[in-house]
């Protein structure tokens, strides 16, 4: 049979005897492929985003959950789901008691809620109609067998007096440190993670590292710090001289424009010497440290933007949505119609030519591998033309969105996959709109070629 | 029967190269039949140059295209070199149609995009050729139709009468032992037709190739063996050269 290269030079010769009309082909496949990238790469660098910001948002969030790990202890549940190897199935339960819809839940449970519901069924009798109306329940499946439920019922009330015992520890320990804290508030008392206070956090039963220690304390008092800056705000003198300077009525200032103008070196700077002139205690602050909190802030608003912005991802094809996924169907069906147009042309264009190469000898097959080649070719072509557009696009779009966010959490690699995946559908979608054009044209009867037109 | 007898008589110890019996083929078109050809039995000879004749809308190119096995006839057989075209699958079909046939078409039928050479060798690449010898082949034949200069160029670049000539080394690719010619010369102007008739006549003779051509020029009939009438589905007349040549006279 035929070399694969003489194939593809007969259906490349085909391709550029028809220059014109492979251009609009090409230009079919290469939209539809652009929009698939785009929202493709879209959603990917989204999804990359989401997970550098909820981190960031993390680490932002850290002097938080510290103070509240200091300040009361974990309820039952949150020692239930932290240590949820040791009560496998209460942490089931729970799961799905919260999952509940509230009508189910008056239902099976009356008003108690999460562990109370344990202590609830300790009661025979309310065991036995919390069954029965589960039994009712049609469409709710609960993930414990009844057995296995019953069992952990009956060992609850050990557990319980294990959790209380771990509280009762943490409201011990919890004391210690308010005594330690004296009469600072928690966050002030933070501020000295790094030295005696976190001694004697760690002296209260805590785990804490000195790296984690060193953070904490930069965390808490930039916090601090940030928060003397937004006070100002209350403060009318300092209000009316960022009102003139910035050429805005008083009451027309905001936080956020304080925080604006505090990014750039000679507004902090003058903005300390106002400070210091409205008689604010700024011995702790100097312009570079007040840049630097500006410029933290602008981070964190940018993050919880990122957070808002990639809230919709995930669900459908690939984490492009629903919506996007039918979107995207639709458009590679308009596709591959338009390529089995344009191939069926293509055929009855050249039946002459078709029926003179079975005149030579060709085989049914032949002839159908030069028209899914041909096919192919373009939709490689269109492929990686769409997909270079898509993903322009999107990149220029997501950068103005994301900004500098972007640059730490771009998906190189998921980006390069969704390429791919982008060609591979391009010359998939050329290849089966050609696959019904290259049948008629391989069961063209080889007399046509006696035809005269 | 008188015919199939003149058959007989000319033909001595002659190979049959294509042979029909009762060879009938109806055309259903939306309910109504057409009966294209009613019934042709004949047998054809290696090495000979018979010429059809016929109107148009007499069967002729059905008649074409079933003993050039293009088509399968309703009824009756056909025996292209011994063989029932009916019996063979697809794949059969299309090595008989490289092999042992040739066709060469009035309106050329070159592909549009391949320069001569490759117009040539295309049918060898089909017939499994390696390249470097279906190249040498090639421009022999090229040679043999006086366009050896002119390899690479590309049909629209030549004249009708050239293009016809490449359509000829092209047929004669895998060295066939069948030409079928239809209407070789109708676009051609005097000249160049001529030219075409002297290269068949020279392949039928010096290569003992088989030359069964449709055709309304008259010239062919110098140059042919036997002549062939269709009309209405069915053959008029069969004729040998000489036989034809008085009346022909007569007429003019």
């Amino acid at each position: 049979m035929l070399s694969f290269r003489r194939i593809v030079r007969i259906a490349f010769s085909g391709v550029r005897y028809r220059l014109f009309r492979a251009t609009i082909t090409v230009a079919v496949i290469a939209i539809a492929m652009a929009f698939l990238m785009n929202i493709l790469g879209e959603s990917l660098i989204k999804k990359s985003v989401a997970e550098a910001a909820r981190s960031r948002i993390e680490e932002l969030h850290r002097t938080d959950t510290w103070i509240a790990r200091l300040s009361v202890p974990r309820t039952p549940e949150e020692i239930i789901f932290d240590q949820a190897g040791r009560a496998p199935v209460a942490k089931t339960c729970l799961d799905f008691f919260s999952r509940l819809d509230y009508g189910r839940r008056r239902i099976l449970s009356g008003s108690a809620e999460s562990v109370q519901i344990f202590d609830l069924l300790q009661d025979a009798e309310k065991q036995e109609s919390f069954f029965a109306a589960l039994a009712n329940m049609k469409a709710i499946r609960f993930p414990v067998g009844r057995e296995e439920f019953v069992s952990f019922l009956a060992s609850w009330p050990e557990l319980k007096q294990q959790i209380r015992g771990v509280r009762e520890k943490e409201q011990a320990a919890i004391n210690r440190i308010e005594q330690a804290r004296g009469e600072r508030s928690i966050l002030e008392a933070l501020t000295r993670a790094d030295g005696e206070f976190g001694q004697a956090i760690r002296d209260a039963g805590f785990e804490l590292d000195d790296r984690e220690a060193e953070t904490l304390a930069a965390q808490a008092r930039d916090i601090m710090d940030s928060q003397l800056i937004e006070d100002t705000i209350n403060h009318t003198e300092l209000r009316q001289a960022v009102a003139a300077r910035k050429d805005l009525l008083p009451g027309d200032i905001t936080v956020n424009i304080i925080w604006k103008m505090l990014r750039d070196a000679d507004s902090s700077e003058w903005y300390l010497e106002q400070m210091a002139a409205a008689g604010l205690e700024v011995s702790g602050l100097d312009a570079g440290r007040v840049r630097h909190l500006a410029e933290r802030r602008a981070r964190a608003r940018l993050l919880v933007k990122a957070e808002l912005r990639t809230a919709d991802t995930g669900g459908g094809l690939m984490g492009i949505g629903q919506r996007m996924t039918w979107l995207a169907l639709v458009s590679m069906l308009v596709c591959v119609v338009g390529i089995a147009n344009a191939m069926l042309m293509s055929v009855t264009e050249r039946f002459r030519e078709i029926a003179t190469l079975k005149c030579l000898g060709a085989l049914n097959t032949f002839i159908m591998t030069v028209f899914l080649i041909e096919s192919s070719i373009l939709g490689l072509a269109g492929g990686i033309a769409g997909t270079l557009i898509g993903l322009v696009i999107c990149v220029v779009r997501m950068f103005f969105v994301f900004q500098s966010l972007l640059a730490h959490a771009f998906p190189w690699g998921s980006l390069g996959l969704g390429a791919l995946i982008s060609i591979t559908a391009g010359i998939l979608l050329a290849a089966v709109a050609a696959v019904y054009p290259s049948l008629r044209a391989a069961r063209l009867a080889p007399m046509e070629a006696m035809r005269i037109e | 029967m008188k015919e199939e007898q003149t058959v007989q008589t000319s033909a001595g110890e002659r190979r049959i190269i294509i042979r029909t019996i009762g060879m009938k083929k109806f055309y259903n078109r939306k309910g109504q039949i057409t009966q294209a050809l009613r019934g042709v039995d004949i047998a054809i000879f290696d090495a000979e140059f018979i010429t059809v004749m016929g109107p148009s809308g007499s069967g002729k190119s059905t008649f074409f295209n079933l003993i050039g096995a293009l088509d399968s006839p309703t009824h009756g057989r056909v025996f292209i070199d011994e063989v029932d075209v009916a019996q063979l699958t697809a794949e059969e079909l299309a090595f008989l149609r490289c092999r042992k046939i040739g066709y060469i078409f009035q309106s050329y039928n070159l592909i549009p995009y391949m320069t001569a050479l490759e117009n040539v060798t295309t049918p060898m690449a089909f017939g499994g050729v390696q390249t470097d010898e279906a190249r040498k082949r090639g421009m022999d034949l090229l040679e043999l139709v006086g366009l050896k200069e002119r390899w690479f160029h590309r049909p629209i670049e030549m004249s009708g009468g050239q293009q016809q000539r490449v359509a000829i080394a092209r047929a004669l690719a895998n060295n066939p032992t069948v030409l079928l010619c239809d209407e070789p010369t109708a676009n051609l102007d005097h000249h160049t037709g001529d030219e075409i008739l002297a290269i068949l006549q020279r392949l039928n003779k010096e290569r003992g190739v088989t030359i069964i051509c449709a055709t309304h020029d008259h010239r062919m009939m110098n140059v042919c063996d036997r002549l062939l009438w269709i009309r209405d589905g069915a053959i008029e007349r069969i004729a040998r050269r000489d036989e034809v040549k008085v009346e022909l006279g007569g007429i003019d």
